[in-house]
């Protein structure tokens, strides 16, 4: 499949938007730990944004960062959003409250649910079409990329791409750790709107190497040697690395895993 | 689209175990539904329960000991669907056919195995929080581990994800499995859903005053919310069809309401829209649809925004009916559960009635069949909205 790429956001601790993430990937500047400022999408009212779970305003954030740099409308694309889990906070405060008292918040119980990130976007940015909200664990940004690129190849129309990682509260990050919040969004198109775009040829491969924790695929898939090693248990820090293609003339393709037999290969044409 | 084929397909849910238990009860008009008897969630409301899920040992075939880490209600109940109706037979020809790898598998689910970190709060170290040590949350409570769950026991190797999209969630999954079959990424493909019951949805509809303490009702002017049910289905799309299934996926249509988080357009835009864009992808127009399996949840706004968006693209004559009073609501399984109705539907030429509702709400206008009857049925839409704004529309018909 090959989809053209039409823009970037990111959204991680020294990253704040792809600016800083192209001088870093092509070796301009180093990477800098920092603490990423308080995320506070422009799109969201002040009244949503309130109500809205950490997750939700760090998938808009990066949504919106991608959606700036390009003439194509939000309207006029359908939307994938993808993550291992888009809901530890508020999991965390309804199973406190179902464990005591068992009185939860209207509101809490519908920012529980997996798409409650696209759904706030969708609300948000008045966006109409269909939005898919897709879940695989640490594979989760090669699922939704594979989902993605589908889009745009079977519906011929540009399709926003979010995946992202956010930290919970403990306990339950014991359970599921994560202690950086990072995010990517890409808006992917079937035809080229702007001259500067590149294309991705996406294939399914096989995942042949040698591996640890059984999945051979991590195996051939190397860690970038600038890239916090904490940031492994973030799927979609695992897209950081197909994005060396966009920001690095001698990086050419990238290999992201997709399960412990398949592998999805990014390369740029 | 070209028609896909449905080789075969699978239901688990309260009103039936598998095909046929539910095909009796949709024609004797038998809700599956209960008086709420859960001892962990005493909520006054009706539910529709999966008798023998509460524990591995209840289960009426062995969990399997290499995935004993995944143990866990939603699982069992997985396990439980997948041993009807032959479909595990159905998957190892496929598997065979075009290898395990050509073969993908996209599940949906809303709460996964949620009741497992529901019951780890409630042995949390007093000392230091802690959840307890043998609290697994990768193989239960994430929302792919019924997804690789179900793809470990089936020994499938092609892509796999989890599609979580609230109530809308296992209908998508037919969509994302065209589009990889249509692309050539696979040959064939294991769709379908799993939801089981859990504190969190039990009461935070409550919370939203969406629970009725009666049965639900759809689309009766006395309803007063909905009932919550479990449920799990499958279904096996195949390029080919070797199956010798007359069974299709006809097309589908996927919206955004953009408008609420949890409550729908009141006109119901969104699922026109939805119901439009299924019937282009069909080429099929309006006159072709035999039955609408609706979402119809018995929530006065749902069905009140549903009820009129049917009406505006379908007019009044078109059957149409809930079947939640059969099965209740079964969230992230619904999309497969009614699928499931709308296959047999096609399979039995029956049109299923809504056993739970006694005089109908006179503002619907859409052609709500109480009784249900028999008659020749070619063509099927089934309906599937949730939170989110999240809108799928599925047709399904059959080759003559």
């Amino acid at each position: 499949m090959r989809v053209f790429v039409e823009a970037v956001g990111v959204l991680a601790p020294g990253l704040p938007d792809w600016r800083h993430m192209q001088a870093v990937l092509s070796g301009a500047q180093p990477y800098f730990a920092a603490p990423l400022a308080a995320i506070a999408p422009m799109s969201l009212p002040p009244a949503e944004r309130r109500r809205s779970s950490p997750t939700v305003r760090l998938a808009i954030a990066a949504a919106e960062q991608a959606l700036q740099q390009t003439s194509l409308a939000a309207q006029d694309m359908a939307m994938v959003f993808s993550s291992s889990e888009a809901a530890g906070v508020i999991t965390h405060q309804l199973c406190e409250a179902l464990a005591g008292s068992r009185e939860v918040s209207p509101t809490q119980f519908h920012n529980s649910v997996h798409n409650a990130p696209s759904g706030y976007y969708s609300i948000a940015m008045n966006a109409k079409l269909g939005a898919s909200s897709i879940a695989r664990g640490k594979w989760s940004f090669a699922a939704g990329l594979l989902n993605a690129a589908a889009q745009v190849s079977t519906d011929q129309l540009p399709v926003l791409y979010v995946c992202y990682d956010c930290p919970s509260p403990e306990p339950l990050n014991q359970a599921m750790p994560i202690s950086d919040a990072t995010a990517i969004a890409l808006v992917f198109a079937p035809e080229s709107a702007t001259s500067s775009s590149a294309a991705w040829q996406i294939e399914l491969t096989a995942a042949e190497g040698q591996g640890h924790n059984d999945v051979k695929g991590e195996g051939e898939v190397a860690w970038p040697a600038w890239m916090p090693a904490a940031w492994q248990a973030n799927a979609s820090a695992r897209g950081f690395s197909a994005l060396a293609t966009l920001a690095d003339a001698s990086c050419v393709s990238a290999v992201l895993p997709l399960s412990p037999e398949l592998n999805l290969r990014v390369t740029r044409c | 689209m070209t028609p896909l084929a449905i080789r075969a397909y699978t239901t688990t849910n309260a009103a039936g175990i598998g095909k046929a238990a539910t095909a009796r009860a949709l024609m004797a008009a038998r809700s599956g539904l209960i008086v709420n008897d859960l001892p962990w969630a005493p909520l006054p409301c009706w539910i529709g329960r999966i008798a023998g899920i509460d524990t591995a040992a209840d289960l009426p075939m062995s969990f399997p000991a290499a995935l004993a880490d995944y143990d866990c209600r939603n699982h069992r109940l997985a396990l439980l669907a997948l041993q009807q109706d032959d479909f595990l037979t159905e998957v190892a020809a496929v598997r065979e056919r075009y290898g395990p790898t050509r073969v993908g598998i996209f599940l949906g689910t809303s709460t996964s195995g949620i009741l497992s970190t529901e019951i780890a709060y409630q042995h949390r170290d007093p000392e230091t929080g802690r959840l307890p040590e043998d609290f697994n949350y990768e193989c239960t409570h994430n929302l792919d581990a019924t997804t690789e769950f179900v793809r470990t026991v089936l020994g499938l190797t092609g892509p796999a994800m989890t599609i979580s999209t609230a109530c809308s969630s296992s209908a998508k999954v037919f969509c994302l499995a065209e589009r990889f079959i249509r692309l050539g990424l696979i040959d064939a493909a294991v769709v379908g859903g799993v939801d089981s019951l859990c504190h969190t949805t039990l009461y935070g509809f409550n919370a939203l005053q969406l629970v009725s303490t009666e049965i639900c009702r759809p689309f009766d002017v006395a309803r007063r919310g909905l009932s919550i049910g479990e449920a799990a289905g499958f279904a096996l799309l195949d390029k080919e069809n070797a199956g010798d299934s007359s069974l299709r996926l006809r097309g589908y249509g996927e919206t955004s309401d953009a408008h609420h988080m949890s409550t729908p357009h009141p006109d119901g835009d969104g699922a026109r829209r939805a119901m439009l864009a299924a019937l282009a992808s069909a080429q099929a127009d309006v006159s072709a649809i035999d039955y609408i399996n609706l979402h119809g949840t018995a929530t006065p706004a749902n069905d009140r925004a549903e009820g009129r968006a049917v009406h505006g693209v379908f007019g009044s004559a078109t059957p149409c009916s809930s079947t939640k009073g059969f099965t209740g609501h079964t969230l992230g399984a619904a999309g497969i559960t009614e699928a499931a109705i709308a296959l047999l539907s096609l399979e039995q030429n029956f049109i299923p009635g809504s056993p739970t509702t006694q005089a109908l709400d006179p503002d619907t206008h859409c052609g709500i069949l109480l009784a249900g009857r028999a008659g020749l049925v070619s063509t099927v839409m089934s309906n599937s909205f949730g939170f989110g704004g999240s809108n799928c529309v599925l047709i399904f018909g059959k080759d003559a």
